[in-house]
Protein backbone atom coordinates (compact mmCIF):
# COMPACT_ATOMS: atom_id res chain seq x y z
CA UNK A 1 0.00 0.00 0.00
CA UNK A 2 3.07 2.29 -0.09
CA UNK A 3 2.30 3.50 -3.60
CA UNK A 4 -1.35 3.94 -2.58
CA UNK A 5 -0.19 6.59 -0.12
CA UNK A 6 1.97 8.17 -2.85
CA UNK A 7 -0.99 8.43 -5.24
CA UNK A 8 -3.16 10.00 -2.52
CA UNK A 9 -0.49 12.54 -1.55
CA UNK A 10 0.28 13.44 -5.15
CA UNK A 11 -3.40 13.80 -6.11
CA UNK A 12 -4.02 16.02 -3.07
CA UNK A 13 -1.08 18.29 -3.89
CA UNK A 14 -2.21 18.54 -7.51
CA UNK A 15 -5.84 19.18 -6.57
CA UNK A 16 -5.02 21.96 -4.12
CA UNK A 17 -2.66 23.54 -6.67
CA UNK A 18 -5.28 23.70 -9.43
CA UNK A 19 -8.07 24.73 -7.05
CA UNK A 20 -6.18 27.53 -5.30
CA UNK A 21 -3.84 28.84 -8.04
CA UNK A 22 -6.51 30.79 -9.98
CA UNK A 23 -7.60 32.54 -6.78
CA UNK A 24 -4.00 33.38 -5.80
CA UNK A 25 -3.26 34.73 -9.28
CA UNK A 26 -6.28 37.06 -9.07
CA UNK A 27 -5.21 38.39 -5.66
CA UNK A 28 -1.64 38.90 -6.87
CA UNK A 29 -2.85 40.68 -10.01
CA UNK A 30 -4.96 43.06 -7.91
CA UNK A 31 -1.80 44.48 -6.28
CA UNK A 32 -0.04 45.08 -9.62
CA UNK A 33 1.44 48.52 -10.24
CA UNK A 34 1.39 47.96 -14.03
CA UNK A 35 -1.37 48.46 -16.63
CA UNK A 36 -1.40 44.75 -17.43
CA UNK A 37 -0.66 41.82 -15.22
CA UNK A 38 3.03 40.90 -15.35
CA UNK A 39 4.12 37.73 -13.64
CA UNK A 40 5.90 38.05 -11.29
CA UNK A 41 4.85 41.66 -10.54
CA UNK A 42 7.81 44.10 -10.25
CA UNK A 43 6.35 45.68 -7.09
CA UNK A 44 3.06 45.95 -5.21
CA UNK A 45 0.60 48.84 -5.24
CA UNK A 46 -2.94 49.71 -4.24
CA UNK A 47 -3.54 51.57 -7.50
CA UNK A 48 -6.33 49.27 -8.74
CA UNK A 49 -8.21 49.38 -5.44
CA UNK A 50 -8.23 53.18 -5.65
CA UNK A 51 -9.47 52.85 -9.23
CA UNK A 52 -12.21 50.47 -8.07
CA UNK A 53 -13.63 52.97 -5.56
CA UNK A 54 -13.27 55.81 -8.10
CA UNK A 55 -15.50 54.03 -10.66
CA UNK A 56 -19.19 54.67 -9.93
CA UNK A 57 -20.46 51.48 -11.55
CA UNK A 58 -18.04 49.27 -9.59
CA UNK A 59 -18.73 50.97 -6.27
CA UNK A 60 -22.48 50.85 -6.82
CA UNK A 61 -22.39 47.19 -7.82
CA UNK A 62 -20.41 46.40 -4.67
CA UNK A 63 -22.89 48.25 -2.46
CA UNK A 64 -25.87 46.69 -4.20
CA UNK A 65 -24.42 43.20 -3.77
CA UNK A 66 -23.86 43.91 -0.09
CA UNK A 67 -27.41 45.22 0.38
CA UNK A 68 -28.83 42.29 -1.58
CA UNK A 69 -26.85 39.68 0.35
CA UNK A 70 -27.77 41.20 3.72
CA UNK A 71 -31.50 41.48 3.04
CA UNK A 72 -31.93 38.17 1.22
CA UNK A 73 -29.91 36.28 3.87
CA UNK A 74 -32.05 37.73 6.66
CA UNK A 75 -35.30 36.75 4.93
CA UNK A 76 -33.91 33.34 3.94
CA UNK A 77 -32.72 32.65 7.50
CA UNK A 78 -36.13 33.56 8.94
CA UNK A 79 -38.07 31.44 6.45
CA UNK A 80 -35.61 28.55 6.63
CA UNK A 81 -35.84 28.57 10.43
CA UNK A 82 -39.65 28.55 10.27
CA UNK A 83 -39.65 25.58 7.90
CA UNK A 84 -37.07 23.69 9.96
CA UNK A 85 -38.94 24.27 13.25
CA UNK A 86 -42.11 22.98 11.63
CA UNK A 87 -40.55 19.88 10.04
CA UNK A 88 -37.89 18.88 12.59
CA UNK A 89 -40.13 16.59 14.62
CA UNK A 90 -42.52 15.45 11.91
CA UNK A 91 -42.53 12.13 10.06
CA UNK A 92 -44.55 10.63 7.21
CA UNK A 93 -44.81 11.31 3.52
CA UNK A 94 -46.12 14.89 3.78
CA UNK A 95 -43.08 15.88 5.83
CA UNK A 96 -40.80 14.05 3.37
CA UNK A 97 -42.32 15.87 0.39
CA UNK A 98 -42.06 19.23 2.13
CA UNK A 99 -38.44 18.59 3.08
CA UNK A 100 -37.59 17.64 -0.52
CA UNK A 101 -39.34 20.81 -1.72
CA UNK A 102 -37.38 23.04 0.68
CA UNK A 103 -34.06 21.43 -0.26
CA UNK A 104 -34.72 21.25 -4.01
CA UNK A 105 -33.17 24.63 -4.99
CA UNK A 106 -29.79 23.30 -3.76
CA UNK A 107 -29.45 20.93 -6.70
CA UNK A 108 -31.85 22.53 -9.18
CA UNK A 109 -30.10 24.18 -12.18
CA UNK A 110 -30.35 27.80 -11.04
CA UNK A 111 -30.12 29.13 -14.57
CA UNK A 112 -33.58 27.64 -15.24
CA UNK A 113 -34.89 29.18 -12.01
CA UNK A 114 -33.49 32.54 -13.17
CA UNK A 115 -35.26 32.27 -16.51
CA UNK A 116 -38.54 31.16 -14.89
CA UNK A 117 -38.44 34.08 -12.44
CA UNK A 118 -37.61 36.51 -15.25
CA UNK A 119 -40.74 35.45 -17.15
CA UNK A 120 -42.88 35.62 -14.00
CA UNK A 121 -41.51 39.07 -13.10
CA UNK A 122 -42.10 40.29 -16.66
CA UNK A 123 -45.72 39.22 -16.61
CA UNK A 124 -46.48 40.80 -13.22
CA UNK A 125 -44.25 43.87 -13.65
CA UNK A 126 -41.90 43.28 -10.71
CA UNK A 127 -39.24 45.99 -10.16
CA UNK A 128 -35.63 44.69 -10.39
CA UNK A 129 -34.32 45.06 -6.82
CA UNK A 130 -37.15 43.31 -4.91
CA UNK A 131 -37.14 40.69 -7.66
CA UNK A 132 -33.44 40.02 -7.07
CA UNK A 133 -33.89 39.89 -3.30
CA UNK A 134 -36.69 37.33 -3.61
CA UNK A 135 -34.70 35.24 -6.11
CA UNK A 136 -31.73 35.12 -3.74
CA UNK A 137 -34.09 34.18 -0.90
CA UNK A 138 -35.17 31.11 -2.84
CA UNK A 139 -31.52 30.22 -3.54
CA UNK A 140 -30.38 30.83 0.06
CA UNK A 141 -33.30 29.33 1.97
CA UNK A 142 -32.25 25.65 1.59
CA UNK A 143 -28.89 26.36 3.29
CA UNK A 144 -30.63 27.92 6.30
CA UNK A 145 -33.28 25.19 6.36
CA UNK A 146 -30.63 22.47 6.40
CA UNK A 147 -28.47 23.96 9.16
CA UNK A 148 -31.41 24.78 11.45
CA UNK A 149 -33.00 21.38 10.81
CA UNK A 150 -29.77 19.72 11.95
CA UNK A 151 -29.64 21.92 15.06
CA UNK A 152 -33.27 21.28 16.07
CA UNK A 153 -33.00 17.54 15.46
CA UNK A 154 -29.95 17.26 17.71
CA UNK A 155 -31.86 19.09 20.44
CA UNK A 156 -33.32 17.09 23.34
CA UNK A 157 -37.15 17.33 22.91
CA UNK A 158 -37.45 17.09 26.71
CA UNK A 159 -36.19 20.68 26.95
CA UNK A 160 -39.09 22.05 24.89
CA UNK A 161 -41.57 19.79 26.67
CA UNK A 162 -40.26 21.05 30.01
CA UNK A 163 -40.88 24.62 28.89
CA UNK A 164 -44.41 23.79 27.79
CA UNK A 165 -45.26 21.75 30.89
CA UNK A 166 -44.17 24.71 33.01
CA UNK A 167 -46.89 26.71 31.32
CA UNK A 168 -45.07 28.49 28.48
CA UNK A 169 -47.06 28.74 25.24
CA UNK A 170 -45.48 27.75 21.92
CA UNK A 171 -44.27 31.30 21.24
CA UNK A 172 -42.60 31.66 24.65
CA UNK A 173 -41.07 28.18 24.36
CA UNK A 174 -39.69 29.17 20.95
CA UNK A 175 -38.07 32.39 22.15
CA UNK A 176 -36.97 31.26 25.61
CA UNK A 177 -35.95 27.63 24.95
CA UNK A 178 -35.61 26.59 21.30
CA UNK A 179 -34.08 29.66 19.64
CA UNK A 180 -31.35 30.24 22.27
CA UNK A 181 -30.30 26.62 21.72
CA UNK A 182 -30.40 26.53 17.89
CA UNK A 183 -29.16 30.04 17.10
CA UNK A 184 -25.65 28.86 16.08
CA UNK A 185 -27.41 26.86 13.34
CA UNK A 186 -29.45 29.89 12.33
CA UNK A 187 -26.30 32.03 12.22
CA UNK A 188 -24.29 29.62 10.07
CA UNK A 189 -27.27 29.20 7.75
CA UNK A 190 -27.46 32.99 7.47
CA UNK A 191 -23.73 33.09 6.68
CA UNK A 192 -24.13 30.60 3.85
CA UNK A 193 -27.13 32.43 2.43
CA UNK A 194 -25.11 35.67 2.54
CA UNK A 195 -22.08 34.15 0.82
CA UNK A 196 -24.16 32.38 -1.83
CA UNK A 197 -26.04 35.59 -2.63
CA UNK A 198 -22.84 37.66 -2.69
CA UNK A 199 -21.29 35.47 -5.39
CA UNK A 200 -24.45 34.34 -7.18
CA UNK A 201 -24.41 34.49 -10.99
CA UNK A 202 -27.13 32.37 -12.55
CA UNK A 203 -30.31 34.11 -11.43
CA UNK A 204 -28.62 37.53 -11.30
CA UNK A 205 -27.64 37.06 -14.95
CA UNK A 206 -31.29 37.34 -15.95
CA UNK A 207 -32.63 39.62 -13.24
CA UNK A 208 -30.09 42.47 -13.24
CA UNK A 209 -30.52 45.36 -15.60
CA UNK A 210 -29.20 48.84 -16.31
CA UNK A 211 -28.52 50.57 -12.99
CA UNK A 212 -29.23 47.46 -10.93
CA UNK A 213 -26.16 45.24 -11.23
CA UNK A 214 -24.45 42.98 -8.72
CA UNK A 215 -20.68 42.82 -8.33
CA UNK A 216 -20.25 39.35 -9.90
CA UNK A 217 -22.31 40.39 -12.93
CA UNK A 218 -20.35 43.66 -13.22
CA UNK A 219 -17.10 41.66 -13.15
CA UNK A 220 -18.51 39.32 -15.80
CA UNK A 221 -19.57 42.09 -18.17
CA UNK A 222 -16.20 43.84 -17.76
CA UNK A 223 -14.43 40.60 -18.67
CA UNK A 224 -16.72 40.05 -21.64
CA UNK A 225 -16.78 43.51 -23.15
CA UNK A 226 -13.79 45.50 -21.87
CA UNK A 227 -11.06 42.87 -21.62
CA UNK A 228 -9.24 41.98 -18.45
CA UNK A 229 -8.45 45.32 -16.87
CA UNK A 230 -6.90 44.90 -13.48
CA UNK A 231 -9.68 46.81 -11.74
CA UNK A 232 -11.66 43.55 -11.89
CA UNK A 233 -8.82 41.80 -10.08
CA UNK A 234 -9.25 44.40 -7.33
CA UNK A 235 -13.02 43.86 -7.35
CA UNK A 236 -12.50 40.10 -7.11
CA UNK A 237 -10.02 40.51 -4.27
CA UNK A 238 -12.51 42.63 -2.34
CA UNK A 239 -15.06 39.86 -2.87
CA UNK A 240 -12.64 37.30 -1.45
CA UNK A 241 -11.63 39.58 1.44
CA UNK A 242 -15.24 40.11 2.49
CA UNK A 243 -15.88 36.35 2.51
CA UNK A 244 -12.79 35.69 4.65
CA UNK A 245 -13.89 38.41 7.05
CA UNK A 246 -17.41 37.00 7.36
CA UNK A 247 -16.27 33.41 7.84
CA UNK A 248 -13.68 34.47 10.42
CA UNK A 249 -16.27 36.53 12.28
CA UNK A 250 -18.85 33.76 12.40
CA UNK A 251 -16.15 31.22 13.28
CA UNK A 252 -15.36 33.25 16.41
CA UNK A 253 -19.02 33.09 17.39
CA UNK A 254 -20.14 29.56 16.50
CA UNK A 255 -16.92 27.61 15.94
CA UNK A 256 -15.20 26.02 12.96
CA UNK A 257 -16.87 22.62 13.21
CA UNK A 258 -20.34 24.04 12.74
CA UNK A 259 -19.42 25.96 9.60
CA UNK A 260 -17.98 22.80 8.06
CA UNK A 261 -20.92 20.62 9.02
CA UNK A 262 -23.43 23.13 7.71
CA UNK A 263 -22.00 23.18 4.19
CA UNK B 1 -56.47 23.97 17.87
CA UNK B 2 -53.78 26.34 19.07
CA UNK B 3 -51.12 23.83 18.08
CA UNK B 4 -52.47 23.50 14.51
CA UNK B 5 -52.59 27.28 14.21
CA UNK B 6 -49.01 27.48 15.44
CA UNK B 7 -47.87 24.77 12.98
CA UNK B 8 -49.60 26.59 10.11
CA UNK B 9 -48.01 29.90 11.10
CA UNK B 10 -44.54 28.30 10.93
CA UNK B 11 -45.08 26.41 7.69
CA UNK B 12 -47.12 29.06 5.87
CA UNK B 13 -44.48 31.68 4.94
CA UNK B 14 -41.71 29.33 3.71
CA UNK B 15 -44.24 27.16 1.86
CA UNK B 16 -45.78 30.21 0.20
CA UNK B 17 -42.34 31.42 -0.94
CA UNK B 18 -41.45 27.97 -2.30
CA UNK B 19 -44.73 27.65 -4.19
CA UNK B 20 -44.93 31.19 -5.55
CA UNK B 21 -41.24 31.73 -6.36
CA UNK B 22 -40.01 28.21 -7.17
CA UNK B 23 -42.75 25.78 -8.21
CA UNK B 24 -45.05 28.40 -9.73
CA UNK B 25 -42.47 30.02 -12.03
CA UNK B 26 -41.35 26.60 -13.28
CA UNK B 27 -44.93 25.61 -14.12
CA UNK B 28 -45.33 28.95 -15.90
CA UNK B 29 -42.06 28.42 -17.77
CA UNK B 30 -43.32 25.01 -18.95
CA UNK B 31 -46.57 26.65 -20.02
CA UNK B 32 -44.61 29.23 -22.07
CA UNK B 33 -42.54 26.46 -23.69
CA UNK B 34 -45.76 25.01 -25.13
CA UNK B 35 -46.60 28.16 -27.11
CA UNK B 36 -45.53 29.77 -30.35
CA UNK B 37 -43.33 32.84 -30.39
CA UNK B 38 -44.93 36.26 -30.56
CA UNK B 39 -43.63 39.64 -31.68
CA UNK B 40 -45.31 41.75 -29.00
CA UNK B 41 -46.23 39.38 -26.16
CA UNK B 42 -44.20 36.93 -24.08
CA UNK B 43 -45.73 34.09 -26.06
CA UNK B 44 -48.18 33.48 -28.91
CA UNK B 45 -50.94 30.92 -29.53
CA UNK B 46 -50.74 27.35 -28.29
CA UNK B 47 -50.54 24.72 -27.01
CA UNK B 48 -47.99 23.25 -29.38
CA UNK B 49 -44.95 21.02 -29.21
CA UNK B 50 -43.36 22.92 -32.12
CA UNK B 51 -40.51 24.35 -29.98
CA UNK B 52 -39.42 20.93 -28.77
CA UNK B 53 -39.81 19.44 -32.26
CA UNK B 54 -37.66 22.24 -33.67
CA UNK B 55 -34.90 21.58 -31.12
CA UNK B 56 -34.86 17.83 -31.74
CA UNK B 57 -34.93 18.22 -35.54
CA UNK B 58 -32.15 20.81 -35.76
CA UNK B 59 -28.65 19.34 -36.25
CA UNK B 60 -27.15 22.50 -34.69
CA UNK B 61 -28.94 21.92 -31.39
CA UNK B 62 -28.14 18.22 -31.45
CA UNK B 63 -24.44 18.99 -31.96
CA UNK B 64 -24.52 21.33 -28.96
CA UNK B 65 -26.34 18.75 -26.82
CA UNK B 66 -23.73 16.15 -27.77
CA UNK B 67 -20.94 18.60 -26.95
CA UNK B 68 -22.58 19.37 -23.60
CA UNK B 69 -22.73 15.67 -22.73
CA UNK B 70 -19.15 15.11 -23.93
CA UNK B 71 -17.81 18.01 -21.86
CA UNK B 72 -19.76 16.82 -18.82
CA UNK B 73 -18.41 13.28 -19.27
CA UNK B 74 -14.81 14.59 -19.30
CA UNK B 75 -15.40 16.71 -16.22
CA UNK B 76 -17.10 13.88 -14.31
CA UNK B 77 -14.44 11.33 -15.24
CA UNK B 78 -11.54 13.58 -14.30
CA UNK B 79 -13.24 14.81 -11.12
CA UNK B 80 -13.72 11.22 -9.99
CA UNK B 81 -10.19 10.20 -10.98
CA UNK B 82 -8.55 13.09 -9.11
CA UNK B 83 -11.18 13.55 -6.42
CA UNK B 84 -11.28 9.99 -5.11
CA UNK B 85 -7.63 9.73 -3.99
CA UNK B 86 -7.85 13.24 -2.50
CA UNK B 87 -10.99 12.24 -0.59
CA UNK B 88 -9.21 9.14 0.65
CA UNK B 89 -6.29 11.28 1.83
CA UNK B 90 -8.67 13.67 3.62
CA UNK B 91 -10.68 10.84 5.22
CA UNK B 92 -7.55 9.27 6.74
CA UNK B 93 -6.49 12.51 8.49
CA UNK B 94 -7.07 12.91 12.24
CA UNK B 95 -10.34 14.83 12.94
CA UNK B 96 -8.81 18.23 13.76
CA UNK B 97 -6.66 18.32 10.64
CA UNK B 98 -9.50 16.92 8.55
CA UNK B 99 -11.64 19.88 9.64
CA UNK B 100 -8.94 22.33 8.53
CA UNK B 101 -8.45 20.66 5.14
CA UNK B 102 -12.24 20.59 4.65
CA UNK B 103 -12.33 24.32 5.34
CA UNK B 104 -9.56 24.80 2.75
CA UNK B 105 -11.80 22.94 0.28
CA UNK B 106 -14.93 24.86 1.27
CA UNK B 107 -13.33 28.28 1.02
CA UNK B 108 -12.90 28.19 -2.80
CA UNK B 109 -16.57 27.22 -3.11
CA UNK B 110 -17.50 30.45 -1.34
CA UNK B 111 -15.61 32.59 -3.86
CA UNK B 112 -17.80 33.58 -6.80
CA UNK B 113 -17.36 31.40 -9.89
CA UNK B 114 -16.75 34.50 -12.00
CA UNK B 115 -13.67 35.27 -9.88
CA UNK B 116 -12.36 31.73 -10.20
CA UNK B 117 -12.98 31.69 -13.97
CA UNK B 118 -11.20 35.06 -14.20
CA UNK B 119 -8.24 33.42 -12.43
CA UNK B 120 -8.03 30.91 -15.27
CA UNK B 121 -8.30 33.71 -17.85
CA UNK B 122 -5.35 35.40 -16.12
CA UNK B 123 -3.38 32.14 -16.26
CA UNK B 124 -4.31 30.87 -19.76
CA UNK B 125 -4.95 34.13 -21.65
CA UNK B 126 -2.69 35.52 -24.41
CA UNK B 127 -1.15 37.86 -21.85
CA UNK B 128 -1.56 35.29 -19.08
CA UNK B 129 0.93 33.78 -16.66
CA UNK B 130 1.77 30.75 -18.83
CA UNK B 131 2.29 32.66 -22.06
CA UNK B 132 4.39 35.45 -20.55
CA UNK B 133 6.50 32.97 -18.57
CA UNK B 134 7.17 30.82 -21.64
CA UNK B 135 8.04 33.91 -23.69
CA UNK B 136 10.42 35.22 -21.04
CA UNK B 137 12.11 31.84 -20.97
CA UNK B 138 12.44 32.00 -24.77
CA UNK B 139 10.42 28.83 -25.38
CA UNK B 140 7.85 30.50 -27.63
CA UNK B 141 7.78 33.60 -29.85
CA UNK B 142 4.05 34.08 -30.30
CA UNK B 143 1.52 33.49 -27.51
CA UNK B 144 -0.24 30.12 -27.50
CA UNK B 145 -4.02 29.97 -27.81
CA UNK B 146 -4.85 28.25 -24.55
CA UNK B 147 -8.19 29.93 -23.97
CA UNK B 148 -11.53 29.70 -25.79
CA UNK B 149 -11.62 25.97 -26.43
CA UNK B 150 -13.29 22.95 -24.91
CA UNK B 151 -10.16 21.96 -22.95
CA UNK B 152 -10.16 25.31 -21.14
CA UNK B 153 -13.83 24.80 -20.20
CA UNK B 154 -13.08 21.30 -18.89
CA UNK B 155 -10.06 22.45 -16.86
CA UNK B 156 -11.88 25.49 -15.48
CA UNK B 157 -15.07 23.70 -14.47
CA UNK B 158 -13.16 20.69 -13.17
CA UNK B 159 -11.14 22.81 -10.75
CA UNK B 160 -14.15 24.91 -9.77
CA UNK B 161 -16.31 21.85 -8.96
CA UNK B 162 -13.68 19.41 -7.69
CA UNK B 163 -14.17 20.35 -3.99
CA UNK B 164 -17.79 19.13 -4.16
CA UNK B 165 -16.62 15.71 -5.34
CA UNK B 166 -13.86 15.51 -2.72
CA UNK B 167 -16.09 16.55 0.18
CA UNK B 168 -18.91 14.17 -0.83
CA UNK B 169 -16.63 11.13 -1.07
CA UNK B 170 -14.54 12.09 1.98
CA UNK B 171 -17.67 12.30 4.14
CA UNK B 172 -18.67 8.74 3.23
CA UNK B 173 -15.14 7.38 3.58
CA UNK B 174 -14.65 9.00 6.98
CA UNK B 175 -17.92 7.53 8.26
CA UNK B 176 -16.97 4.07 6.99
CA UNK B 177 -16.45 1.35 9.60
CA UNK B 178 -12.74 0.41 9.38
CA UNK B 179 -13.53 -3.09 10.63
CA UNK B 180 -14.82 -4.08 7.16
CA UNK B 181 -11.39 -3.42 5.66
CA UNK B 182 -9.64 -5.13 8.54
CA UNK B 183 -11.89 -8.16 8.11
CA UNK B 184 -11.08 -8.36 4.37
CA UNK B 185 -7.36 -8.17 5.08
CA UNK B 186 -7.58 -10.71 7.88
CA UNK B 187 -9.25 -13.06 5.39
CA UNK B 188 -6.24 -12.71 3.10
CA UNK B 189 -7.21 -9.98 0.61
CA UNK B 190 -4.35 -7.72 -0.49
CA UNK B 191 -4.65 -3.89 -0.30
CA UNK B 192 -5.85 -3.59 -3.91
CA UNK B 193 -8.49 -6.31 -3.55
CA UNK B 194 -9.67 -4.83 -0.27
CA UNK B 195 -10.04 -1.46 -1.97
CA UNK B 196 -11.85 -2.78 -5.05
CA UNK B 197 -14.20 -5.18 -3.27
CA UNK B 198 -14.80 -3.47 0.09
CA UNK B 199 -13.90 0.23 0.26
CA UNK B 200 -14.99 1.27 -3.24
CA UNK B 201 -18.46 -0.36 -3.13
CA UNK B 202 -19.09 1.01 0.36
CA UNK B 203 -18.28 4.53 -0.81
CA UNK B 204 -20.81 4.57 -3.67
CA UNK B 205 -23.22 6.94 -1.84
CA UNK B 206 -20.49 9.59 -1.72
CA UNK B 207 -19.44 8.92 -5.31
CA UNK B 208 -23.06 9.19 -6.50
CA UNK B 209 -23.77 12.46 -4.70
CA UNK B 210 -20.43 13.90 -5.85
CA UNK B 211 -21.14 12.97 -9.49
CA UNK B 212 -24.67 14.38 -9.30
CA UNK B 213 -23.56 17.69 -7.77
CA UNK B 214 -20.75 18.17 -10.29
CA UNK B 215 -22.99 17.20 -13.21
CA UNK B 216 -25.89 19.47 -12.26
CA UNK B 217 -23.59 22.42 -11.60
CA UNK B 218 -21.77 21.83 -14.90
CA UNK B 219 -25.06 22.07 -16.81
CA UNK B 220 -25.88 25.58 -15.58
CA UNK B 221 -22.37 27.11 -15.38
CA UNK B 222 -23.06 29.73 -18.05
CA UNK B 223 -20.52 32.32 -16.92
CA UNK B 224 -17.57 29.92 -16.66
CA UNK B 225 -18.40 28.35 -20.03
CA UNK B 226 -18.65 31.75 -21.69
CA UNK B 227 -15.43 33.18 -20.21
CA UNK B 228 -13.27 30.10 -20.88
CA UNK B 229 -14.97 28.63 -23.95
CA UNK B 230 -15.69 31.77 -25.92
CA UNK B 231 -18.18 31.86 -28.79
CA UNK B 232 -16.97 28.63 -30.43
CA UNK B 233 -17.34 26.29 -27.44
CA UNK B 234 -20.95 27.00 -26.55
CA UNK B 235 -22.93 24.48 -24.53
CA UNK B 236 -26.68 24.01 -24.09
CA UNK B 237 -26.88 26.61 -21.33
CA UNK B 238 -25.32 29.24 -23.65
CA UNK B 239 -28.15 28.66 -26.13
CA UNK B 240 -30.73 29.33 -23.41
CA UNK B 241 -29.04 32.63 -22.66
CA UNK B 242 -28.72 33.52 -26.37
CA UNK B 243 -32.43 32.95 -26.99
CA UNK B 244 -33.29 35.12 -23.97
CA UNK B 245 -31.09 37.92 -25.32
CA UNK B 246 -32.94 37.69 -28.65
CA UNK B 247 -36.34 37.67 -26.83
CA UNK B 248 -37.35 34.21 -28.11
CA UNK B 249 -39.09 33.35 -24.85
CA UNK B 250 -40.89 30.11 -25.84
CA UNK B 251 -37.70 28.74 -27.43
CA UNK B 252 -35.67 29.66 -24.33
CA UNK B 253 -38.29 27.92 -22.16
CA UNK B 254 -38.23 24.78 -24.32
CA UNK B 255 -34.42 24.72 -24.22
CA UNK B 256 -34.54 25.07 -20.44
CA UNK B 257 -36.80 22.05 -20.15
CA UNK B 258 -34.60 20.12 -22.59
CA UNK B 259 -31.71 20.85 -20.22
CA UNK B 260 -33.84 19.75 -17.27
CA UNK B 261 -34.83 16.52 -19.05
CA UNK B 262 -31.16 15.74 -19.69
CA UNK B 263 -30.37 16.51 -16.04
CA UNK B 264 -33.13 14.16 -14.83
CA UNK B 265 -32.23 11.39 -17.28
CA UNK B 266 -28.58 11.40 -16.24
CA UNK B 267 -29.45 11.65 -12.56
CA UNK B 268 -31.56 8.52 -13.01
CA UNK B 269 -28.76 6.80 -14.94
CA UNK B 270 -26.12 7.59 -12.28
CA UNK B 271 -28.39 6.34 -9.49
CA UNK B 272 -29.29 3.22 -11.49
CA UNK B 273 -25.69 2.30 -12.24
CA UNK B 274 -24.22 3.06 -8.80
CA UNK B 275 -27.27 2.05 -6.73
CA UNK B 276 -26.11 4.03 -3.65
CA UNK B 277 -29.15 2.83 -1.66
CA UNK B 278 -27.51 -0.64 -1.47
CA UNK B 279 -25.14 0.69 1.17
CA UNK B 280 -26.74 0.61 4.60
CA UNK B 281 -26.34 3.36 7.15
CA UNK B 282 -24.85 5.93 4.76
CA UNK B 283 -22.95 8.75 6.39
Amino acid sequence: MRWGAWIRGLATALAFAVILCPILVVVLAAFSPTDYFVFPPPSLSLRWFAEFFRLDNMRNAFLLSLELALSSACIAATLGTFAALHLARRKGWVAAVLQALFLAPLVFPTIILGLALLLLYKSVGMPPLPGLILAHCVVGMPYCFRTVLGSVQSLDPALEEAGQSLGAGPLRTLFLVTLPLVWPGVLSGWLFAFIVSFGELNTALFLTGPGVTTLPIEIFSYLQFQGSQLVIAAASTLQIALIILMVAGIERVVGLGRIIRSR
Amino acid sequence: MRRTLWAAALLGPPLAVSLVLFVGPLVYLFHVSLHEASQSELYGPGPTLANYAAILADPFYLTIIKRTLGTAAWILGLALLVGYPVAYFVALLPPRRRALVTLALLFPLMVSNVVRAYGWVAILGRRGVINTSLRDLGVIDAPLDLLFNQEAVVVGLLTILLPYMVISIANTLAALDRRYEEAAQALGAGPLRTFLHVTLPLSTPGVASGLLLVFLLTLSAYVTITLLGGPRSKLLVSLIFDSVVSFQWPLAAALAFTLLAIALALTGLILLVLRPQRVQGRG
